[in-house]
């Protein structure tokens, strides 16, 4: 009952906020969320307790026949790979209700709305059916689509759709996928079997694998299917942001393990040296459309672009190490990303812009944002893999279990990671360095400087979220053991079924 | 281009060096009258009164008490040396003298006015010499030094000669700025003219006030600035502590901008604007002691009602600071405003056009100082 909890508390808590009596206040619905999700993610704590970090396979499992015609299952367990995720969900589902401020447009709707999407991502990361996953992928497509389009910003609409029609393909090429390896194998029982694309020829397996790579491709995303992504953050709210990158881009990732890997291990073998090389392309072209952004928001989109093709890089190498790397990767990304966009949205509701080209000395004790500024510098640094940070733990685990298999991609990746460094110091230099000012400078440095800002300070409640983000960036910096420990039997396990391989690189 | 809203910024409401000539020769005050002003004004030179009181009486003792000690490690505690007074100096609970110290050395380095003049004379050096005849024959320390370093003691007598006298000077100064306030309080002073009128009839009644400065050694009293030197009050040290403090100043971080390396500091000290009326009173995150430190000074002393006007302000008590130093800015603006009518060389009603010509070169000379500073502060 443990996983199915898991479910029910977001769904009935949607349903208990579309129907709670009377016209209560935003604040108040805020507080009724916030309490949901508190319990939801008490409950993905009692979870990781649960869960033996010494066995392979499933836990948990729950199953029972649902609509047996049709293959789908009610079939939840939860493993090393999706538990971190899970808990990764929780925490920041909770932070996204907890920084959603100003919500006088439809607050019911959008509570719900983050509610259901958490149901839906928990759903997606537990479901022991391939169906299932697909029910609560497609989902969280809905909400997600209506908090852009309602509670975006100027060219949300724009954005909006967008992000429906790739999507909505992505979901297509999944579904087609899995109808397809249920259609050509004769299983039509939608389980999680491994060996299932045995029975396949290696042409059957490759198409199969293909649309699920480009299906997960467009929601990690990976260059070339990434077009949605940076109008998606730079239209959606602050929170919204934070689900988008930290949680729902990990569905793609996930998805990419879960049945790429595991489903086809011998077409992704063949395939792996081309996805790792895809991987260095996403990273480079990442990092570099990155570099050449004046919005903070699009730059951190773009990182994440860059960011997920670790992932790749790691499930293409396909060694204990590597997979363990993008576990912590794909823990860590949710983290950094969280707070990078918890913090742009910080700056941009105190100056009303998040243009760097305006932007100037907001670091400045005195009238700046200090303390904003300075967690931007910490997350900034954890993004660039400094030591100490989770940054650091994930990607030195990519790239080490990547190295030898595909030393080209590896090096490449390598060089990314040092990009990082190279467009995030700009942000930092340009936004939080020099005196402060808010205005685009006229080129008369005495004039610029009689500029009075007169920014509003940041609120203790402003930062605590963004405090405790950074706190869990650097304890996984520190302590990597205690998301190791969950994942490393997974994750072996998953190596050693698809390439037979147990040791290190 | 993004959009910002019009209520986080404030626009450019500098004023060039024409408009500040025509206020200078129309009577007219450099600061806008009005109440706000008023308060700021008033409430600010009360607390910097108060603080140029305790400089002072700091000083005046280091010159005083401190004379040629090369180590004055206790030179901040005037001479009580209970354990209370040092646990609270290294507490920081605490005057800070180091802002007295830099607008010192400001005055020593920039060193103009008949106070320098008389520092590289030969009457001066006489003094030195006798000076240091006496107490090198007390101080082992100093007999050591002064044959091995023939320099370094009589800099040490001109430093402190500028110290006594910038003590003097903070002396007037603050029991002026403490009137003020209270002639604000009984009515005599209701508006911003009327605080540069009083500066002004006070600068103008001190102008004369002799500056001396001597040293008692094993009983035997010593001149440093003798009376026959002449020295007087308003040419001789306010002036140059105008030109030293408000104008020239020094680079250091917080000012618009310096940057040796990229030769944006003059190579002529007489050209540079560092002072308190072109300072930035948003600090650019640097370390340095001025002028945050004075602004911590004057915090302490705080008027009420001044302090209440911030807290109604931006971030309230979380730029206080900065609040204070725009206000420190406008009265520094004031006490120029009246040493300029103090020194206009004619009545400003005269209709004889030599004297208006004279007048208008003397305004002149000044906007175009003044039109480059941090002007901005002055609209209401």
């Amino acid at each position: 009952m443990l996983l199915t909890s898991l479910l029910l508390i977001p769904f009935l808590g949607t349903l208990a906020l579309l129907l709670w009596p009377g016209n209560p206040t935003p604040s108040r619905l805020r507080q009724i969320t916030i309490g949901i999700l508190a319990v939801q993610l008490a409950f993905s704590l009692a979870t990781a307790l649960a869960f033996d970090p010494a066995q392979v396979g499933l836990q948990l499992r729950e199953q029972h026949s649902w609509l047996p015609g049709i293959g789908l299952d009610y079939a939840l367990g939860v493993d090393g790979l999706s538990l971190p995720l899970v808990l990764i969900n929780g925490a920041l589902t909770l932070v996204s209700a907890v920084i959603t401020r100003d919500i006088s447009q439809r607050p019911r709707l959008y509570f719900a709305m983050l509610l259901l999407i958490s149901g839906a991502v928990n759903g997606a990361f537990l479901a022991d059916n391939l169906l299932l996953f697909f029910l609560f992928y497609e989902l969280e497509l809905i909400p997600l689509w209506l908090l852009i389009s309602v509670w975006g910003g100027v060219n949300r609409a724009y954005a909006a759709t967008k992000f429906l029609i790739f999507t909505a393909a992505s979901g297509m090429l999944i579904l087609g996928a899995f109808l397809g390896l249920a259609l050509l194998t004769g299983q039509v029982d939608f389980s999680l079997t491994p060996v299932l694309s045995d029975r396949l020829a290696m042409g059957g397996q490759l198409w199969l694998l293909g649309a699920l790579l480009i299906g997960f491709g467009i929601k990690i995303p990976l260059v070339p299917l990434h077009n949605w992504l940076p109008d998606a953050h730079t239209q959606a709210s602050t929170p919204v942001s934070v689900l988008l990158a930290g949680v729902l881009l990990k569905l793609g990732t996930y998805g990419l393990l879960r049945f790429g890997l595991q489903l086809f291990p011998e077409a992704w073998e063949r395939l792996a040296p081309a996805l790792a090389i895809w991987a260095a392309v996403s990273v480079l072209y990442g990092s570099l459309a990155a570099i050449a952004q004046t919005d903070m928001k699009r730059m951190v989109a773009y990182s994440s672009v860059g960011h997920m093709g670790y992932v790749l890089l790691a499930a293409a190498a396909n060694t204990p190490v590597s997979l363990l790397g993008a576990v912590f990767q794909m823990v860590s990304h949710g983290l950094i990303s969280a707070l990078l966009f918890l913090l742009v949205g910080i700056v941009y509701r105190k100056t009303g812009t998040r243009d760097l080209e305006v932007l100037r000395g907001l670091l400045n004790p005195e009238r700046g944002l200090p303390l904003t500024g300075s967690l931007m510098t910490v997350a900034v640094m954890a993004s660039a893999g400094l030591p100490g940070m989770a940054g650091f733990i994930s990607e030195f685990l990519v790239f080490r279990g990547s190295i030898t298999a595909f030393p080209l991609a590896t090096l490449l990746s390598m060089v990314g990671s040092g990009l990082t460094a190279v467009y995030f110091l700009l942000l930092v230099n340009r936004a939080f360095f020099g005196r402060l000012a808010i205005t685009p400078p006229s080129g008369d440095a005495v004039a610029d400087a009689r500029l009075d800002v007169q920014l509003a300070p940041v609120a203790p409640r402003e930062t605590i979220p963004a405090l405790a983000l950074a706190a869990g960036v650097v304890l996984i910096g520190v302590w990597p053991h205690s998301l190791g420990r969950i994942s490393e039997v997974a994750t072996t396990a998953l190596a050693t079924l698809t390439t037979g391989s147990g040791g290190l690189g | 281009m993004p959009i910002i809203p019009a209520d986080l910024v404030h626009a450019n409401l500098s004023i060039d060096q024409e408009e500040v000539k025509r206020r200078l020769l129309a009577s007219e005050t450099l600061l806008t009258d009005s109440a706000d002003h008023l308060l700021e004004v008033v409430g600010i030179l009360e607390s910097y009164g108060e603080v140029l009181d305790a400089y002072s009486i700091n000083l005046i003792y280091q010159a005083e008490h401190q004379f040629l000690n090369p180590i004055p490690i206790f030179k901040y505690l005037d001479g009580d040396l209970s354990l209370g007074k040092i646990w609270r100096h290294l507490n920081h609970d605490r005057i800070n003298f180091e802002y007295a110290e830099y607008c010192q050395k400001a005055m020593f380095w920039h060193a103009t006015g008949g106070m320098d003049a008389y520092l590289d004379s030969e009457a001066f050096a006489e003094n030195c010499r006798r000076i240091i005849a006496a107490k090198r024959r007390r101080d082992p320390l100093l007999a050591v030094l002064a044959p091995l370093f023939p320099g370094f003691l009589p800099e040490l007598i001109r430093s402190a000669a500028t110290t006594h006298a910038l003590g003097q000077f903070w002396r007037v100064m603050s029991d002026l700025f403490l009137d003020l306030a209270a002639a604000e309080r009984d009515g005599r002073v209701r508006d911003i003219p009327g605080v540069v009128a009083f500066i002004k009839d006070g600068l103008v009644a001190a102008a004369a006030n002799p500056i001396h400065y001597g040293v008692t050694i094993g009983g035997e009293h010593f001149w440093v600035l003798p009376p026959e030197a002449g020295l007087t009050f308003l040419v001789d040290v306010a002036v140059p502590y105008v030109e030293a403090v408000f104008l020239r100043g020094m680079p250091f971080l917080g000012t618009v901008s310096f940057n040796a390396q990229a030769q944006q500091i003059s190579p002529d000290q007489a050209r540079f604007t560092y002072g308190a009326l072109y300072a930035d009173p948003l600090p650019s995150m640097g370390a340095g002691i001025p002028p945050s430190l004075l602004m911590q000074d004057m915090y302490r002393h705080l008027p009420p009602k001044l302090h209440q006007w911030y807290l109604q302000r931006t971030r309230g008590e979380g730029d206080v600071r900065v609040k204070i130093c725009m206000s420190f800015q406008k009265s520094m603006f004031c006490v120029t405003n009246a040493a300029i009518n103090g020194t206009m060389p004619h009545p400003l009603n005269s209709s004889d056009p030599a004297a208006q010509a004279a007048n208008g070169a003397h305004a002149q000379a000044w906007a175009e100082r003044l039109g480059i500073a941090r002007t901005d502060c002055l609209a209401a």
